[in-house]
């Protein structure tokens, strides 16, 4: 379980002049869930996210897992983020390798560990490619490997498909259903995008405009496991999304007013 | 690019190299030029080849290339050191910019007469000359590219359990390499400009001493034979960093 | 402020750790700090050395202009055209590592010791980088421009004086930068080899004459030389250039 508790965050902007990113979040997020942190740009979602990594410290406010404070990134909080980030000087398998050689596992095992993940993120084959090979969807499923590779307990993805094309990222979010079906692990969400946010999870949490506040939190109530064409003629999920479309549009207002 | 473009390419980069030589030798042929002051290309290049299965001359060669690599040897060492240190801690980035930013365009060979009074005539004056030469590039490319490391690179690597003293040599050191070896590239090229200028200026051998013997008595043949010699040296060293460095470099985009 | 200070401090700094070092090892050839400030005035006074000194700063000044004017156009017609970029990039790879300074001793055999030989040798100096810069920067102009450029009704010199040229000045101007600190090494360098007159006379002389204060207090002037021109013209091109994203401030010199 995550704890997210009364957490801001003050950024000092290059006039020096302080600018609230985060407001007072208070949040909890179960173990096993797939909760999507949705908002318009500029709202410090992905704040928020690197506070729960331990990549960023929160100014006011404690994050803590399993009732231990976050004070640092470690192996059981697994980020991916929309710029794939991925070692430019190692191959696919090196990448992926990293982190069970870094947690100390021999390479044998650590090597057949990662071929394993290579394959199951549809893959196989490119073991050998360097990152500039590939292609942006390619890159991405390898970096989700890698990060599955070090078996973490929660998955922080930070608008993992923004950077890809339509049909790519649908493609992605299918296919990240699949690989989290087997094994629930719990994950944090940052999009902008409704409909991935509703398609994705089980709870969506709505921040509002700078600075970030938890608005709403809304319970995606749809079976699962769930698939895309028929979710498409379910009313419930046009529903969920017309909701929330719509909250997006009262929190543009007010950044008008 | 394909194939044939290169070749073309590399026909058209020729012309300008084979005009001049040819313009050499028509200024001979029609008597423009003595040939004591400018002596026609073949006789030049005869000449050099001889030279070169000289034990002698291959002696100034190898004492040129000791000071050479030794100098650039210690530049990149300290190079890379620093301009890492520089990246990743602040303390130690506050006091090395403003000297970096006095030092940087210092006329570093006007420090040859120091460095001569200081630690003498012999290889040592040469090659701390090459030193603070070729240190300035090698250590901005590299702090340049150790500073602006990807923040997601290491805290990607971080994540997956790297601790933070490792995150310097698995992370920003690889990640920092293309521009490290850039800077290494440009200081290999002023190592090779600068040991041939120390010789010159004074020393009993290497390839710029033999360019002054040559002058002082007059021997144009003997004065082109050393200049060659350092440019196909610059040219071998060259082509051997980017051979190094395109396999090094194998997994960046535009290595 | 303290930023603005600190390269003064590190002048400072050095100076002092100078005449500790000095202090210590009680060197007759190792004048202290303040042994070799107080010699400044007593050179600069000379008349002689002067006049020498202004003779070198004014061929350095012509190398320099006429460097630059030759370069940049040269340096941008190679990075909009693959032809011509083709056609010099084998001959520039061959210049590249020979020293220019060395080749005084063979352009004095052919022009005599005069200006036109010493500023020849600067001029070569200044060309290299800027020629590279240039090229560099218009190389990664955006063609999306150029073509903006063409629809509207610019001829193809029109569009690389109207729009290839301001977009590649930051560039340009960097190759500038060192090209200036390249040209007073350059001066100082051939002046040490032809030993006729100039700055790297003077220093040499007194070398030879033992006069050891006299080599320390040159070696200031010819570094803060250096450094003084650099940061002018970094003044100058951070005027030129406010639009374009900061760079890297630190320039690359090397002789």
């Amino acid at each position: 379980m995550i704890e997210i508790d009364g957490v801001s965050q003050v950024f000092q902007t290059s006039a020096r002049q302080d600018h609230l990113a985060l407001s007072n979040i208070s949040l909890t997020i179960e173990d096993g869930a797939f909760v999507s942190i949705l908002g318009p740009s500029g709202c410090g979602k992905s704040t928020l996210l690197y506070i729960v990594g331990g990549f960023v410290r929160p100014t006011a406010g404690v994050a803590s897992m399993k009732g231990r404070a976050i004070t640092g990134p470690g192996p059981d909080r697994g980020p991916v983020f929309q710029e794939f980030a991925l070692f430019p000087w190692k191959s696919v398998l090196g990448n992926v390798m990293y982190g069970p050689r870094q947690q100390g596992i021999k390479r044998p095992d650590a090597e057949a560990q990662s071929r394993a993940l290579i394959e199951m993120v549809g893959l196989k084959g490119f073991e050998d490619f360097y990152p500039k090979e590939l292609s942006g969807g390619m890159k991405q499923r390898v970096a989700l490997a890698r990060t599955l590779a070090y078996h973490p307990e929660v998955l922080l993805m930070d608008e993992p498909f923004g950077a890809l094309d339509a049909h790519t990222r649908t493609r992605l979010q299918n296919d990240l259903l699949n690989i989290w079906e087997r094994d629930r692990k719990t994950v944090l969400f940052v999009t902008h995008s409704v409909e991935e946010a509703v398609f994705l999870s089980d709870k969506v949490v709505m921040m509002t405009r700078s600075p970030g506040r938890v608005r709403e939190i809304i319970d995606i109530d749809l079976p699962r496991p769930r698939h895309r064409t028929e979710l498409l003629l379910d009313p419930r999920y046009q529903k969920y999304i017309v909701e929330i479309e719509r909250m997006f549009d009262d929190s543009g207002d007010d950044e008008l007013r | 690019m394909n194939g044939r473009a290169i070749t073309s390419d590399a026909l058209l980069g020729m012309i300008p190299i084979v005009l001049l030589v040819a313009i050499w030798q028509a200024l001979i042929s029609f008597g423009y030029a003595p040939i004591t002051l400018l002596p026609p290309p073949g006789q030049v290049f005869s000449r050099m080849v001889q030279q070169l299965l000289t034990t002698s001359f291959q002696q100034e060669i190898a004492a040129t290339l000791f000071r050479l690599f030794t100098g650039f040897s210690i530049a990149v060492i300290l190079g890379v050191a620093i301009g890492l240190a520089a990246a990743v801690n602040p303390t130690i980035n506050t006091v090395v910019r403003p000297i970096v930013r006095v030092l940087a365009p210092l006329p570093k060979v006007a420090l040859y007469p120091a460095l001569l009074l200081l630690v003498g005539f012999g290889h040592e004056s040469k090659i701390l000359l090459v030193t603070f030469d070729a240190l300035f590039p090698i250590l901005l490319a590299t702090y340049h590219g150790a500073s602006t490391v990807e923040q997601k690179l290491i805290w990607s690597a971080m994540a997956a359990g790297t601790p933070p003293r490792e995150v310097l040599f698995k992370v920003v050191l690889p990640a920092a390499a293309p521009s490290i070896l850039t800077g290494c590239r440009i200081g290999l090229v002023i190592s090779c400009i600068v040991v041939f200028l120390a010789e010159m200026i004074t020393s009993t051998d290497g390839l710029g001493h033999a360019l002054v013997t040559a002058a002082r008595t007059f021997q144009a043949v003997d004065m082109f034979v050393p200049l060659i010699t350092i440019s196909l040296v610059g040219l071998i060293l060259n082509g051997l960093l980017e051979l190094t460095r395109s396999y090094l470099l194998r997994g960046f985009p535009e290595a | 402020m303290l930023r603005r200070a600190a390269p003064l401090l590190v002048c400072l700094g050095l100076l002092v750790v100078w005449q500790l070092a000095s202090l210590v090892l009680k060197s007759d050839s190792f004048p202290t700090a303040l042994e070799a400030i107080r010699a400044i005035p007593v050179v600069l006074g000379d008349k002689d050395s002067l006049v020498n000194f202004a003779a070198s700063l004014r061929r350095m000044a012509i190398g320099f202009a006429v460097g630059v004017a030759i370069s940049i156009p040269l340096g941008l017609s190679m990075g909009r055209s693959r032809a011509v970029a083709s056609l010099f990039n084998p001959l520039l790879m061959v210049i590249y590592p020979v020293p220019k300074a060395a080749l005084m001793p063979i352009i004095m055999l052919w022009l005599g010791v005069g200006d036109i030989s010493k500023t020849l040798v600067i001029f070569l100096g200044v060309s290299l980088p800027v020629i590279y810069h240039s090229f560099e920067g218009a190389r990664a102009v955006e063609e999306k421009m150029l073509w903006s450029g063409a629809a509207m009704g610019l001829s193809s010199t029109q569009r690389l004086v109207r729009i290839v040229l301001p977009a590649a000045l930051p560039e340009i101007l960097t190759g500038c930068r060192t090209g200036l600190v390249l040209a007073l090494i350059t001066m100082i360098t051939s002046e040490m080899i032809a030993r006729q007159s100039g700055a790297g006379n003077i220093l040499f002389n007194a070398l030879d004459m033992g006069q050891y204060d006299t080599v320390f207090a040159m070696i200031i002037i010819v570094g803060a030389m250096g450094i003084v021109l650099d940061a002018l013209f970094e003044r100058l091109r951070a005027r030129l250039v406010r639009w374009s994203e900061p760079q890297f401030d630190i320039p690359l010199s090397f002789s």
